[in-house]
């Protein structure tokens, strides 16, 4: 319980630091500005506002030194913010207490000197926020390659890109490097530069060329979301099927680096899509989706809303509407056996939910080709059942342009051999079932 | 006497009275913090909706909204599988005669087993006291079948037909040692009776496709050896609410007991009285709120429905002659496994989910080689059978079909081992199931025993792993389908249980 505690107040402390900041400078604003003649009255409110900073900042540090003690930070930085934030504390109390009224007559003879003090107080309050932010946020997080990065680009395609230096490196700073990388070291590892990766962290190694199994960084991303050794840790964004699939490829090869550009690797055709997606090199947004393992292999043109209504429509029709997914929204509609006489007046529905529509059972329905002319519109489609319906061959005008069609089962038909043959070209259908035909 | 139902029931012994003051209190500050509420809305919207508000809030049941949640993240995955046919071969069928080839073992007929083999492993009481432990090899030969090239015991010739259909997991494992607790454990997750079954897991987390029949639908062989008993908490519901318990469907004239209206009945007020009923059990509800009324309710409802559709789906008797044929001459004769066979395909259309059918007879502590023929012959043709008709009906698409025992048995020979005769004791440290359908892999082998078949020596499937895997094809993440009971959520995989990701397809 303590322990919770402790670690709440210490997350506490980017918060609370803001505030010595904020009353600090404004103090320092007020004594400095309170030498012209137009805002002379603001020199009483100097005490209180330095009183504010000093309680503050006192605060801040208490807060700041539970932080400290989750350890996770560059010693070195560390103990250099630690100082410098309690010395800021110390400065600001000691210049209250001097505006009190056993110092005043002092402070008053030396009015000048007291405001160059304030001086250096300023520069306290920016050395103590500039090693908290590297700290937190990197050395790099504010630089002005930022500002020049965009121009920096020098390739437009992404053969052209180094793999290791404008992908790999790149990626697991985006995705890893908030936590793990100089300064912070969680786990002990960093992964900003081919060094830090090869060096390792507390676990282990986290790559090590050519060996998937023995790569602690490869093995924590792709673990279940659930375990509590994946990475990103903490509920932060996963990495993208994609970036896996390059970071893979990376180590599967035994780790390219030096300048290698994507076009001279061999085999590297299978990473372009994800690397191209990384790196903003457009052409190719739509085609990634289909890498990756097989778990995420849902096609992203299927809606990922729909109409509860809708459903519950179809359900008060007769239909039995099974929810497949929730995220997108997948369907599997049967419409029972020996129902087939109200197709029209379900059609409207079923060309509602058309693009939802992943598997169909039409079997057993009495359906005529004509019954079935809505089919084009359920472009999703993944499993049909046509069995035991007087369809022709004439249905294949509704089948051919389901182009994610992979099983289709139209025994006890009236279709002929030739049917079957004219949807050989059709490019997913792997099953067609033609038993008891004509 | 007054009548007393519009008050509460209460139990008044002491024990209870802590209960009944904190339901006072609850009561006492639902209705004044819900009345103080009235009055304030009541000025400004009109009392027909109030009421309404207020009725829908009190009579909630307290942990409703847990339950509910956890339905309806329900499909956490894309489902692979619609239905699910599990053909369980109870006793403990061997390995060693069926799919775990080891041609090693053939050389070293009556060799004692290596003690590097067994390890110290515990062996039951009926062969722990043997002072030695001949190995014996399979009494009958292996060939290679379909494009697979498996080998598969010349016992199963018909199963060798469709070898390319099956996923043959060699390497399941169980924990227990004994018949009881290793169906228990295979059925429920754990070795203690008390827990629901798989079926009425995938009921409860996915409810029904056929309003007309039960969800999960068990068929038990009458022409089977009844060496090991069965019962019918294997298909229990457990703690979850018994409309999900599964219902044993048997041969003859009467298929679901009690289902028949009695003689001199003619059944045409049933309806009416059976809205009287659920209008008397809706009332006894309202003051104990007790689930399992609610499931009385639907339980009667769902056998009023069934007087019709279970004749309707018993009735083979419109299956042309070659259906027979193919799941072979034992077919006609209902209740016999392959007449189940085709029970479970004509289940399995009407999109029955769950149907699990028991076999028994696979114990051969002794007279194995007599034995398996027997029970191999008695299985095979129908079980190659499904698999085909479901395949050229196209039910193969969306159905999981699921082959295997409780546990396997040992390399060495129990009792006295004799030129042509031999016995082997329960083994669960490895044995082989397999599996079929939808989204699993087919034509392949997963997993690997040594040549002994004793220990695992590749890609071990524990029993909760087979569980975790079979939700995963009907879409549902075990991890997630719980069920608070007795102040602590259970799963079907307990604590435990990998998805064998390997063999999806």
């Amino acid at each position: 319980m303590l322990l919770n505690i402790t670690t709440f107040m210490g997350h506490l402390h980017p918060l609370i630091v803001h505030l010595p900041i904020g009353f600090l400078l404004l103090a320092i604003l007020f004594e400095l500005v309170s030498y012209l003649n137009r805002f002379k009255e603001l020199k009483v409110a100097v005490p209180f506002t330095l009183f504010l900073g000093f309680v503050t900042a006192t605060l801040a540090s208490v807060f700041g030194y539970l932080l400290s003690l989750s350890g996770d930070y560059d010693p070195a930085i560390l103990s250099y913010h630690k100082i410098a934030g309690i010395a800021l504390a110390f400065v600001s109390g000691l210049l209250f207490l001097f505006t009190t009224r056993p110092f005043k007559k002092i402070v008053a003879a030396n009015r000048r000197l007291f405001s160059a003090t304030f001086v250096i107080l300023f520069f306290l309050v920016n050395y103590t926020g500039h090693l908290g932010g590297t700290l937190t946020h990197g050395s790099d997080y504010l630089s002005l390659d930022l500002i020049s990065g965009k121009a920096s680009q020098k390739f437009l395609k992404v053969e052209e890109a180094l793999l290791f230096e404008d992908v790999v490196l790149p990626l697991l700073n985006k995705r890893c490097a908030q936590c793990h990388r100089e300064g912070k070291m969680k786990g002990e590892l960093s992964v900003q530069t081919f060094a830090g990766l090869m060096k390792g962290g507390k676990s282990g190694l986290s790559v090590v060329g050519g060996n998937l199994e023995t790569s602690e960084l490869y093995k924590r991303i792709i673990l279940d979301l659930s375990n509590e050794k994946h990475m990103p840790a903490d509920g932060k964004t996963p990495l993208t099927a994609g970036e896996t699939s390059i970071i893979k490829w990376w180590i599967e090869k035994g780790m390219a680096t030096k300048g290698i550009k994507i076009g001279e690797l061999k085999g590297a055709d299978e990473i372009k899509t994800s690397a191209a997606q990384f790196l903003g090199l457009g052409e190719s947004s739509l085609t990634t989706v289909g890498i990756s393992n097989s778990e995420s292999k849902i096609n992203p043109e299927i809606p990922s809303v729909i109409n509860l209504g809708l459903i519950d429509s179809l359900r008060n029709q007769g239909l039995n509407v099974r929810i497949m997914l929730h995220n997108p929204v997948m369907l599997d509609i049967t419409l029972p056996p020996g129902s087939g006489s109200k197709i029209n007046l379900i059609k409207g529905n079923l060309k509602r939910v058309a693009k939802n529509v992943i598997w169909l059972n039409l079997s057993n329905n009495g359906l005529s080709d004509t019954d079935l002319d809505f089919l084009p519109l359920m472009t999703n489609l993944e499993k049909l059942r046509l069995e035991k319906n007087p369809v022709t061959d004439q249905i294949i005008k509704e089948l051919l342009g389901l182009n994610h069609l992979e099983a289709l089962n139209l025994n006890e038909t009236r279709i002929t051999g030739v049917c079957i043959e004219k949807l050989k070209q059709m490019p997913n259908l792997k099953r067609v079932y033609s038993w008891k035909i004509k | 006497m007054s009548d007393n139902h519009h008050e509460s029931f209460r139990l008044h012994s002491p024990e209870f009275n802590q209960l009944n003051k904190r339901l006072d209190r609850r009561n006492f500050l639902t209705k004044t913090s819900l009345g103080l509420g009235a009055l304030a809305l009541g000025s400004l919207i009109g009392n027909r909706v109030l009421g309404k508000v207020a009725g829908s809030v009190t009579h909630e049941p307290v942990t409703a909204t847990l339950e509910e949640e956890i339905l309806r993240a329900i499909p956490h995955f894309a489902p692979k599988a619609k239905r699910v046919v599990y053909l369980f071969m109870s006793g403990g069928p061997s390995q060693f005669e069926t799919f775990d080839y080891k041609p090693k073992l053939a050389g070293m007929f009556g060799q004692p087993l290596p003690d590097s083999v067994r390890q110290g492993q515990r062996l039951t009481a009926m062969s722990a006291n043997q002072s030695v432990f001949p190995m014996v090899p399979s009494a009958y030969q292996f060939s290679q079948h379909g494009e697979s090239q498996t080998w598969i015991s010349e016992l199963l010739p018909h199963t060798a037909q469709v070898v390319d259909d099956l996923c043959i997991i060699k390497s399941i494992h169980s924990e227990a040692i004994n018949h009881d607790p290793a169906i228990t454990f295979f059925q429920t997750g754990n070795q203690l009776p008390g827990r629901p079954s798989i079926g009425s897991w995938v009921s409860y987390g996915l409810g029904s496709d056929n309003k007309n029949l039960p969800t999960f639908i068990v068929l038990v062989s009458k022409n089977a050896v009844k060496d090991q008993p069965l019962y019918s908490r294997l298909w229990g519901n457990g703690f979850l609410p018994s409309e999900h318990q599964g219902v044993q469907f048997r041969a003859g004239k009467d298929p679901v007991l009690f289902l028949d209206n009695p003689e001199g009945y003619d059944g045409k007020d049933r309806k009416e009285m059976l809205e009287y009923l659920s209008k008397l059990n809706t009332m006894q509800n309202e003051p104990y709120g007790d689930p399992e009324v609610q499931a009385r309710i639907s339980q009667y409802e769902m056998a009023y429905r069934m007087q019709t559709s279970v004749p309707e789906v018993m009735d083979t008797s419109d299956e042309p002659d070659e259906v027979f044929e193919l799941y072979g001459p034992d077919s006609r004769d209902p209740g016999t496994y392959a007449a189940n066979c085709i029970l479970a395909r004509k289940l399995l259309e009407k999109d029955v989910k769950f149907v699990q059918l028991y076999h028994q007879g696979w114990d051969h502590h002794g007279g194995l080689p007599a034995g398996m023929k027997k029970q191999c012959k008695d299985t095979d043709q129908a079980t190659a059978a499904l698999i085909k008709d479901l395949k050229r009906r196209g039910l193969l698409e969306d159905t999981l079909v699921i082959w295997g025992g409780e546990f396997g048995r040992t390399v060495y020979s129990q009792g006295k081992l004799q030129t042509n005769d031999y016995g082997r004791d329960h083994h669960p440290r490895c044995f082989t199931m397999w599996m079929a359908g939808a989204g699993v892999k087919p034509g392949i082998s997963y997993g690997e025993t040594d040549d002994f078949s004793y220990n695992i020596v590749k890609n071990p499937v524990h029993v909760h792993d087979f569980q975790a895997t079979l939700m995963h094809l009907m879409g549902v993440d075990h991890e997630r389908l719980t069920f608070r009971f007795q102040g602590r959520r259970y799963r079907l995989t307990d604590v435990q249980g990998n998805v064998v990701r390997d063999i999806l397809s």
